[in-house]
């Protein structure tokens, strides 16, 4: 009986990768170019998870490095016919580049100082998308032109999109585990639990934060350049400040340690606002708000965090382990 | 030069004002080592009601007054629900909760209010001297003086005041301070409560300028965030100068550095944010703080 719950994510895993692949056959063209656009949300919130929930470091800018990536790859395929795979990698590579530009000076510091330095960041790339208008357009922003698909892909363009965003989620996930459970994960958990303890044991709290800055940054140039790819379309109105806290928002409501929560944030941010501002556009603000809020007091682990603890008392009340005496549960 | 000594006087007015919210955000930082995303928000919610009191026919002073009131209270409400219960926990969980206050209370004043921008009523008469082509208006006279006023006051109060003493002490040593019979919760209250009322303050000084509108503030915070790490977290004093120092280098950056426009101003104080984390991370008045391993 206890086996049980350990088959269960793999057969969860199972299940969601087939729904995910499958999908395009049942969705309807438009839902499935709203569902990529969230699977690009789903990728920048991945990255803030990484840094939020593993390296105790709040970024307000991941819309901006979101605009970043965008930007990058709608210039690199719309000017130079840059192919879209090469183009995505470079559109992470700048970000990153930016993103340790600006996070350095921040991070050599133990404290906050990264959130004030993104929140101008986020406030500052809109306004720099206007200013260089003759690289990016200014407030008319960027077209792209419809690519041509390869001869054997027999769908429409929007299922192509589609797979492409659920490739790159695919991999960065694949990423995130890979950073989670080798020693750079236990170092930046070791750094956010207790710092003095971390570098006393040689863990360079400099360099390790840097990091989990970067990969953070670089998921979100590459959700980016996604984004760009799936709406065909970028300009400053579509990266507004308020991105990068909706990106934040996503991360937390999902849950910051979690990766299924990034999808569960990333679907709450891409349909909450549609029909909430069919009846307030203050809505919107208010309830992102209020979630911020209580979920802190409330729910540090976000709506992953309920599901998991409620299933594990589900779990316990159907077949109490023999050994629950020995072994309690770790504190939440 | 006459232009010169302009630019300078218009930084010294707007930095002031950046000053006094720097005020506000460090007042918090050294009592709870948080940094409030929401003062600029929650100050802007205080100064729409004293606004629509005004419009209801209320005397300018009532209003203020009210505003002053209340501002005490909305800082005191907020620190006991919001904060309060989570003193304990790490940095960011506490970032995240301020970036939640600045987000519901933009929204309360956008729904209550909407976005429309407001013409706030003017508590300093519009008059101007003009000596040796230089122009000093009675606003900018009146907001140096209300910030010099303010910067004296506050160091007196924690200089010299049983109070000030036993809120410095709730703040330099949590645990030690309850056993000479300082109540901590009641400091920690009092200081939201006085950080929300300089928070409006800057709120009032900054709305005749930019009009009142929900998201008036969110540029200020900006600066008052550079003008806060270049002054020093920890210092008040810090934290006017700071402002000031902001306000001018804006001004005159804005001025002769032509190529900045008036979209990359907002550079201005994150450069100078990334300029103090770099060469002078405490910066100009704080303390470096030692930790003993």
């Amino acid at each position: 009986m206890s086996r049980l719950p350990r088959v269960l994510p793999w057969l969860a895993t199972g299940l969601a990768v087939a729904a995910a692949v499958a999908a395009p056959l049942i969705v309807p063209g438009f839902l499935l170019f709203q569902i990529s656009v969230m699977l690009t949300y789903a990728i920048a919130v991945l990255g803030l998870n990484l840094l939020l929930g593993h390296a105790g470091q709040v970024s307000l800018a991941q819309g901006a490095f979101f605009a970043c990536g965008a930007y990058v790859f709608a210039i690199l395929v719309s000017r130079f016919g840059v192919p879209p795979a090469a183009a995505l990698l470079c559109a992470a590579v700048v970000t990153v580049a930016l993103g340790v530009a600006v996070g350095l000076p921040a991070l050599r510091l133990p404290g906050l100082q990264l959130a004030i330095v993104t929140f101008g960041l986020a406030a500052l790339v809109p306004q720099i998308l206007i200013k260089f208008d003759h690289v990016t357009g200014g407030e008319a922003g960027i077209r792209l032109r419809r690519p041509v698909l390869p001869g054997w892909f027999a769908a429409p363009l929007e299922t192509w999109n589609y797979y492409w965003c659920l490739a790159g989620l695919a991999l960065c996930i694949v990423i995130t585990l890979r950073v989670l459970f080798g020693d750079s994960g236990r170092s930046l958990r070791a750094l956010r639990d207790n710092p003095l303890v971390a570098e006393t044991l040689g863990i360079d709290l400099t360099r390790v934060r840097l990091s989990a800055f970067a990969v953070s940054a670089a998921f979100a140039g590459l959700a980016g350049g996604l984004f760009a790819m799936v709406n065909g379309f970028v300009n400053p109105s579509s990266f507004e400040a308020t991105k990068s806290i909706e990106i934040l928002i996503g991360a937390i409501v999902g849950g910051v340690t979690s990766i299924p929560g990034a999808v569960i944030g990333a679907i709450f941010i891409v349909f909450m606002p549609d029909w909430t501002s069919q009846i307030d556009i203050s809505l919107a603000g208010l309830l992102y708000g209020l979630c911020l809020i209580l979920t802190m007091l409330f729910a540090r682990n976000g709506v992953t965090g309920v599901v998991r603890s409620l299933a594990d008392r589900v779990v316990r009340m159907a077949a109490p382990p023999p050994d629950a005496r020995q072994n309690p549960a770790p504190p939440a | 030069m006459a232009l010169l000594i302009q630019h300078v006087i218009e930084g010294i007015t707007t930095g002031g004002i950046y000053g006094s919210l720097a005020l506000a955000l460090v007042l918090i930082y050294r009592s709870t080592g948080i940094i409030n995303f929401g003062q600029g928000e929650m100050a802007t919610f205080v100064t729409f009601v004293a606004w629509q009191l005004h419009e209801w026919g209320f005397h300018p002073a009532l209003a203020l007054s009210a505003g002053v009131l209340l501002a005490a209270v909305l800082g005191v409400v907020v620190f006991r629900v919001a904060v309060r219960p989570l003193m304990g926990a790490s940095g960011e969980t506490i970032v995240v909760v301020t970036i939640g206050l600045m987000l519901a209370f933009q929204a309360a004043s956008l729904w209550i209010w909407g976005a429309d921008q407001r013409l706030f009523f003017q508590i300093i008469p519009n008059r101007s001297w003009t000596v040796a082509g230089i122009t000093v208006t009675l606003h900018a006279v009146g907001v140096g003086v209300a910030v010099v006023a303010l910067a004296v006051l506050l160091s007196a109060f924690f200089r010299f005041t049983r109070l000030g003493l036993a809120m410095r002490a709730a703040a330099a040593e949590r645990e030690k301070s309850p056993l000479v019979g300082i109540r901590v919760e009641t400091m920690l209250l009092l200081g939201w409560g006085l950080a929300s009322v300089i928070g409006f303050m800057a709120a009032v000084l900054v709305a005749p300028k930019l009009f009142l509108s929900p998201t008036m503030m969110v540029p200020l915070l900006l600066y008052s965030l550079a003008a806060a790490t270049l002054g020093g977290w920890d210092s008040p004093l810090g934290a006017v100068v700071g402002g000031i120092v902001v306000g001018v280098t804006e001004s005159l950056g804005a001025t002769y550095l032509s190529f900045l426009g008036a979209e990359l101003r907002l550079a201005i104080p994150i450069v100078i944010t990334l300029a103090v984390l770099l060469v002078r991370p405490a910066g100009l008045f704080g303390k470096t703080t030692v930790v003993r391993a």
